[in-house]
Formats: C-alpha cells, structure tokens, sequence
C-alpha cells in the first residue's frame, strides 16, 4: 500500500486518502465529524496517525496542516445575505423537482409539462430540454459529484438517463408498472435506484441499460429513497407505514422498520449510516440504529403530519418540517428538541440544512421559503416573491446560492 | 398542498374516494366551480397555469377534484392526468356561442380517449345566470350527448357564480358511481 495523495473533503469534514494496493488506486476516507473550532488540532492527528497506518510520520506535518484547513473553513460564519439573482419562467406547466449539481454551475427542473430541462445557474440560460417522457417528469437528479449524468424519473412508468453535456438520452428503462416518484444514482453513478407507485424499488445498470434488482416487499407506495454514503445498503420509504432496509448486492431486505402509525413521508442516513431519521403523516419523527434495526427515538414536537425530514451533514442535528406550519431542529444525539422555528403561515413541505449546517432553509405553501438560525430558531430572512407554493428547494454544494421551484411555473436563484 | 399530497391524492384508493377530473376551454368557469365545491370565496380567480386540486365530502365519498387550466397551449397537457379517473366533468360556458364547436371538438377527442373510456361524463353548462345563456338543451343537441352509447351522462345546467345546480350535479355524480359498483 502506498499513499498517493490526501484530498480535503469540506462537507462533512474529511480527509480522502488516495493510496496504490497491487497497481489498483483506490480511496479511504478519514472522517472528523466531530471537528469543530475549538477543538486540538495536534490530539486528532494524533489520533489519526495511531489509526491510520497510511500516514508515516514524514506525512504527520501535512496532515495537521490539512485539519487546520478543515478547521479555518468550519470557522468561517458568513452572514450571507441572499438577494434575487434571476427569475426563470421555466416551464408553462407548474414544476416539481428542482436539483443542482455539485458546484451549483448548473441546476434542473422537473415539470409538469413533461419535461425536464437544464439551466446555466449565472447566465440563467436554458441549456437544454430533455424532452421524451409522455407524463409528468417528477423525480430528477445529477450523478453528484461527477455531474455527467441526469436522471429522470416520471408518471409515464419509465425512467431515462441523459448525458449533461449534450441533452441527449443515453437509456430509457422499463419496468415499473406505475408511476415512478423517487430516483437517485449510487454515490459511485453505476447504478440508479427508481421509487414507484406500484411498491416496488428496481435497481438498473447505469452503463448497460438493464434492471439488476426488483426490491419488492412493500406493499404501499414507495415515495422516498436513499443511498448510504458507501452506496452499500438502501432505505425505501412507503406509504405502507414502514421503511426498508436493503442490502444493495444482494438484494435482501435487512430490517423492516415498523412503529409508524401512518404514511411515511420521509426517509434518510445520516452521514455516516448509522443512524436512519424518518418523518411520518402520524405526527412524529424517529430515529432508528441501522444495526439493529429498533427504533432508538421518537420526536413529538409536532401537532400535525410531519412531510419531511434532514441530517445536518455531519449526522449530528435532524430536522422536521410539518403540516402545522412549524419545523424542528433536534440533537440526533440527545433527542432534545435544539429549536423550533415559528413564522410561516402555511405547510411546510421541504426543509434542508445548508451543508455547511448554519443555515436551515424550508419552503412552504405560504409562497416564501425561510432561512433560519438552526441554534436560536430565529428567522434570518423570508425569500418572497413566488405567487403560489414553494414545492422544492435547494442548496448548492457551497452553499452560497438557492433555487426555489413553485406551483406558479417559475423558479427562482438567491445568491 | 406539496408534493407529497399530490402523490396521495395519485393513488387509487377505490371504496372511499372518488377521482373527478374537471376539464373543459379556459374561461368556462372550472377554478370557479372547483372552489364552490369546497365552498370556498370566489372573487379573485385568475387563468389557470397549472392545475388546482381540493377535496370535498359528499355523501360518504371524498371526491379529490383535479382542475386543469383550459387554455389552448396547455390542452395537450390534458393526457397527463387520465389515469384512473372515476367521473369526468366537463364545463361549458353556456354564454360563448361562438367556441360551442371548438368546445364539441375537445369534447368528442376526450370521448376517444383509451384511458377515459366508460368513465361517466358530467357536463355542466355553466354561465346559466348570464341572458345570453344557450338552454341546456341546445346545447346536448349541439354537442350530439344523445348519440352517446358506451357511458353514463349527464348535463346540468347551472352557474357556479350563484351556486344553482351546483348541488345537482354532484347528486348525479355519487349516484353514477354507486351504480358503478
């Protein structure tokens, strides 16, 4: 084994390790979810240098100079003002997803009208349409962080791949008997995952074109869908009150997570994938250990459904926004509630940490999305000017500029 | 409403709820009649760009009401929302002699349609309260209604703006759909 290089990874903090094993270059990370500003940078390389045979100690300086960046970086407190950067009248049908890549250069949208299109985020330009589903294009999403790649997942039944640069469609996959409503691509991009309205989760070969695994078990819709961060295991989400397990290889079902009384409306990892958040229209929200598979905590803060749920990218905090026109950030370690925010006058439907975790944006039936102090619960600054709901918003990977997407077919750029 | 209602209002949930889809040329009053089923203010209604769902009791029966905007470019958005729908309403503004025919020919494409075959149809000739309003009757003559063979029908002569006939037409809906099953 021998070490090549180091690569800083931002959001969550990390070091990436690019070392040779027997002439193949491959990649470890080394994660510092706990890093913070006050913490001693010669105890965790330290700590890592025990760890980690890689680092020599002729690597050590580099490595403390590596955490002290990571560090100056975890500092920096921007009070970032965002103001309105571009109205795009997108679509003539309302839109339903919104996705950036990883850098935010450029954004999609999903609509109603059947297609999907990609967007120059400084120019506001359209760069292409991807046109050939024959019903609503719901679910869409960039092969992050290689941003090559579009996925589209829509009510016509079928799922297509697109190549970003020039807008043509690589693949078209059939399979699904229903609606598709959830997609998204395996951290590696060499397998798409599709969510369905006929309860069943299909697995296709990115490259080849064909279906490589049928998760079927549930027996409601399923509305939601992640990877773990290593793009080993899967959780499905359903409107059959439970949320599933799955290992990706083998197609196995690991655990049934069951104690929802009602739908499921969300479901993620954390960072790491030990713990799994799932938010649920009976009201609460829990954490389950993905281990075991038992639920470890059930968050009532809330006094109507909750319609979604988040991880801080450091799997530290979660978030719930609800149907009672509140959202709550809670210590994923603790389970007490950190804060509630209070100010919108309708549902709130989509909530998100920006990745640096200092910022929490919802969007909401009220025609605003907010930004809020995830310590204090206080409101930083309402994004107004959409005349109907907020359906998606987004963060780019910096987090310095926002899209909002809404019923009133246009959708919005703050930076 | 999100998305998330969206998708439950998608799926088919066959004893309690009923999918009624309300179609018809802009400006024949559909946002109109929608939100005087959920009994909602009526004074400010602009084009519809999209679409506008809301639920109403009736009867036993939750009716999830799809309002899709009429206007010529986004009629051939129409298609997208066929799918297991239980009742078809379509609104004609009574008043409008002038797109009776143009209303006739997106009338009888609907009547073509693979996904909406057998699917009972109402037709409302709204604007009923306006002089000029063409009877009910003409009406289902010019749109030759009396020719239909393979669903249930039904026109109702009504006005959203002062709620007569309103009631009728949903009366007729909950019947079609008991005798459906």
């Amino acid at each position: 084994m021998k070490l090549k290089r180091f690569l800083l990874r931002y959001y969550p903090p990390g070091i990436i390790l690019e070392y040779e094993q027997g002439g193949i270059l491959k990649t470890r990370s080394i994660d510092l979810l706990d890093l913070s500003p006050s913490t001693d940078v010669d105890k965790v390389v330290e700590e890592i240098t025990q760890k980690e045979p890689l680092i020599t100690p002729g690597k050590v300086e580099q490595v403390q100079k590596l955490v002290a960046r990571l560090q100056e970086k975890i500092g920096q407190r921007e009070d970032h003002h965002y103001y309105l950067f571009k109205v795009l009248r997108a679509h003539i049908l309302p839109l339903t997803n919104v996705a950036f890549n990883k850098s935010g250069s450029s954004f999609i949208t999903g609509s109603y009208d059947r297609t999907c299109k990609v967007w120059d985020t400084s120019s506001g330009e359209e760069v292409h349409t991807l046109d050939g589903h024959r019903n609503v294009v719901y679910a869409i999403s960039f092969n992050n962080p290689y941003g090559d790649k579009i996925v589209t997942g829509s009510f016509d039944k079928t799922c297509r791949i697109w190549s970003f640069e020039s807008g043509k469609c690589y693949n078209v996959y059939k399979g699904h008997t229903a609606e598709i409503v959830c997609v998204s691509f395996n951290p590696q991009s060499t397998q798409i995952a599709t969510g369905s309205m006929d309860t069943t989760c299909r697995l296709w070969d990115v490259e080849k074109g064909t279906e490589v695994g049928n998760l079927s078990g549930h027996t409601g819709e399923i509305i939601s869908l992640s990877f773990s961060s290593t793009g080993s295991e899967l959780i499905t989400a359903s409107f059959d009150n439970t949320v599933s397990l799955w290992d990706v290889r083998s197609n196995k079902r690991i655990h049934t997570l069951i104690g929802h009384k009602a739908e499921i409306s969300s479901a993620q990892f954390n960072w790491d994938s030990s713990l799994i958040a799932t938010g649920s229209m009976d009201g609460t929200c829990k954490l389950w250990d993905r281990t075991s598979g038992r639920c470890t905590a059930t968050l009532r803060g809330h006094s109507d459904e909750i319609l979604d749920v988040g991880f801080d990218c450091t799997g530290q905090r979660v978030l719930t926004a609800s149907a009672d026109n509140t959202a709550c950030c809670y210590s994923a370690i603790t389970h007490q509630q950190i804060c509630k925010f209070f100010g919108h006058e309708g549902e709130i439907s989509k909530i998100t940490f920006n990745p640096q975790g200092t910022l929490v944006m919802t969007a909401s039936a009220d025609k605003t999305a907010r930004l809020w102090d995830p310590d204090t619960g206080e409101c930083k600054q309402v994004l107004e000017g959409h005349t109907d709901e907020i359906f998606s918003c987004a963060f780019n990977y910096e987090g310095n500029t926002i899209i909002t997407g809404s019923k009133d077919n246009t959708c919005r750029v703050w930076r | 409403m999100g998305l998330l209602s969206l998708l439950r209002k998608l799926r088919s949930n066959p004893d309690l709820e009923l999918r009624i889809l309300l179609l018809g040329l802009d400006n024949a009053g559909k946002t109109t009649l929608l939100k005087v089923l959920a009994s909602e203010d009526i004074t400010h209604i602009t084009p519809t760009q999209g679409f506008n769902i809301k639920s109403v009791q009736s009867k036993g029966f939750k009716l999830n009401v799809w309002d899709i905007g009429g206007q010529r470019r986004i009629r051939p958005y129409w298609k997208n929302y066929f799918e297991n729908t239980d009742i078809l309403i379509y609104v004609i503004d009574s008043a409008d002699r002038k797109r009776f025919e143009e209303t006739g020919e997106e009338l009888t494409e609907l009547f073509e349609e693979e996904k909406l075959a057998g699917v009972p149809v109402l037709v409302f000739a709204n604007k009923q309260d306006l002089v000029n309003a063409a009877r009910s009757s003409e009406i289902a003559d010019g749109l030759n209604l009396n020719s239909i063979r393979d669903r249930a029908w039904q026109i109702q002569p009504c006005s959203a703006v002062t709620g007569e006939g309103v009631k009728e037409g949903i009366e007729w809906m909950t019947q079609a759909c008991n005798k459906k099953k």
